[in-house]
This record gives structure tokens, sequence and C-alpha cells, in this order.
């Protein structure tokens, strides 16, 4: 079911990803060739408590950090590690905040270090391109299939990366996942894809890898999911809510 | 947080229970507890054991699922 959230409810997300948006923000500027993933996970979790809001990610059961860092092949929920990081590897940060019974979702993934690598600023490129695609797409009347196309077209079709297809964006609310499942690829016919409606709030990801779109677990944790063939893969996502001036990024 | 998508399988119909609940075999031994989808419901589609029929499932319960679809 497909809950539709009212203006006032609106107006506290927006409270929430603002909060969200800064400290994701402050995180990436953090990130440097040496600094550890659990210095970026307390980092964002000090943050996000300094701010007034909780770490969303922690109410998901059986997980008990405030972040998911993903590194190099890592596509998602990579559990932060001692791990440091070094010059030239590609970091994805996903992190959630709850204010005031509301989630709100984002990630970024950046590039440690200033070494010039075409390919790899390409790659990340071609993955904020497809998110502003996706998010274009967001308005009153279209299909979530719509979405969908946007980002697949961009990833795949013109740049020949690949979406993962096993995992999706999703709708956001009280509930960290809610419905419906927006795909970084179109599934069936765009007029089958459910509709989107003013005052839906949506998580758009965009999951795509270097090589391949199958994943395997990793690391026997039960959690991390790394690409099978070994190929980076890049993760970026925003929680925004359809109105009838256009899609409304919520956390900015 | 990533959320995993679900996916559609193809399985038969084993038996009918009470609710509109049948246990489905998606092949390999897996017997799955499912639900018909409301978009069937409305329509009034029936389903028999033996018929053949498309289920909808997520990854985050590998038990439960839901009929979407009857083959012909």
């Amino acid at each position: 079911m497909i809950k539709i959230k009212t203006p006032q409810e609106l107006k506290i997300m927006q409270i929430g990803g603002q909060m969200l948006a800064e400290t994701l923000r402050e995180v990436c500027a953090h990130v440097q060739p040496g600094v550890s993933e659990l210095e970026l996970d307390t980092l964002a979790d000090k943050l996000i408590k300094e701010k007034g809001g909780e770490p969303g990610f922690k109410k998901v059961e059986g997980y008990h950090h405030s972040t998911c860092i993903s590194t190099n092949e890592v596509v998602v929920h990579g559990i932060p590690s001692a791990y440091v990081l070094k010059e030239g590897d590609i970091i994805g940060i996903d992190c959630g905040v709850f204010y005031q019974g509301f989630h709100t979702d984002m990630s970024e993934t950046v590039r440690v270090g200033n070494q010039k690598s075409d390919e790899m600023d390409k790659f990340l490129r071609v993955g904020k391109e497809a998110l502003e695609a996706g998010i274009a797409q967001a308005k009153l009347g279209n299909h979530v299939g719509d979405i969908s196309k946007a980002i697949q077209d961009i990833i795949e079709v013109q740049n020949g990366y690949s979406v993962v297809r096993s995992l999706v964006g999703h709708g956001v609310g009280r509930e960290l996942h809610e419905d419906p499942e927006v795909p970084g690829y179109l599934r069936g016919k765009i007029e089958k894809t459910p509709e989107l409606k003013e005052g839906m709030v949506i998580a758009v990801e965009v999951i795509y890898n270097m090589g391949g779109p199958d994943l395997a677990f990793a690391n026997n944790d039960g959690w991390t999911l790394q690409s099978k063939d070994g190929s980076l893969a890049g993760l970026f996502e925003r929680t925004l809510a359809i109105t009838a001036n256009g899609p409304l990024i919520i956390t900015e | 947080m990533v959320h995993q998508g679900s996916m559609e399988m193809e399985g038969v119909v084993r038996e009918s229970l009470p609710n509109t609940l049948f246990r489905v075999d998606l092949g390999n031994g897996n017997i799955v507890l499912c639900h018909l989808a409301g978009k069937m419901r409305m329509n009034f589609i029936k389903i028999l054991p033996g018929d053949r029929v498309r289920v909808e499932m997520t990854p985050y319960d590998k038990t439960k699922g839901r009929i979407v679809f009857r083959m012909k």
C-alpha cells in the first residue's frame, strides 16, 4: 500500500532530510586516504545526534551502525570496519536519519584522494546524471517506470555499465522501506507500474556496476553484497516527494 | 539503506486452503504458502489445484508469496 504524506508530514521529513544532507556532505568532505570506515561511521553518528535526529539505520533489525560504507567492489550494505581508505578507492556512503517519526535515506559515492582518473570520474559522473534524470521524471502523472527507464537509459544504453537488478529504490515514511519499489531498470510496461501521486515520498536509488549486474554475498556477515565479477560499484540516492510543482528533494 | 526487490517465479498450485490461500510448488521441492492478489480477487479469477501460476516473492521471507497471474 502506497502511503500519501500530508503537507505537515512533508515539512517534518524536510527537516530530517536537511539534517541528513548536511551530515552526509560533511562525512564526504572527511573522506581522505588514511581515514578508516569506522571513523566515518562514528562521525556520521555524532553529527546526526548533534543535529537532533536519530540514526535511522540503527532501527533496522540486526544492524548496529549509522551508515553503510561500501568500498570498491562492495555494492551495498557494507558494514563499517577498521579498513583504512587508500588513494584511488571508491567509497559509497549510505546514511539515514529518523526524526519525529519519519525516516529519510540518502547515499553518495566519492573517490578517495586527488589522483586523476578519467575512467573513475566518468563512472561517478554517469551515476549522478542518471540520478538527476530519474528525479526529473518524478512528476505528477508519470509512472515509476518512467524513472526506471531514465536511469537505465543513461547507465546501460548510453554508457555500457550495468544496473543492479536485485536492488531497488523504495517509498520512505514512517518505515524506512515502504511501497512502491522503484527499480533502476524497466520492469514490464511503464503503464503497468504504479502511478506517481501527490504526497508520495520515494527514495530514488541508482545502484550500478562497471561490469555485470550480478551480486554475491561477501564476508559471511549476512549483509555485505559485492559485485560477482569484482567490478567497481556506485551508489547514489535521494529522498524526494512528488508535488504539484514537480519533484521536491527532501534530502537537500 | 538499500532495499532488495521482489521477484516473480512460476509454480504449480498443489492444494487450496481456506481464505484463498494456496500451497504452490515452485520446483526443486520449494512449497510456498501464497495468497491471492487483490487484483485477481476483484476480477473474480478462480484458482484450482493443478493451475500454473506466477508468484511474486520477497527475498525477506522465502516462505510466503502472492499469486499474481494464472497461466493458460
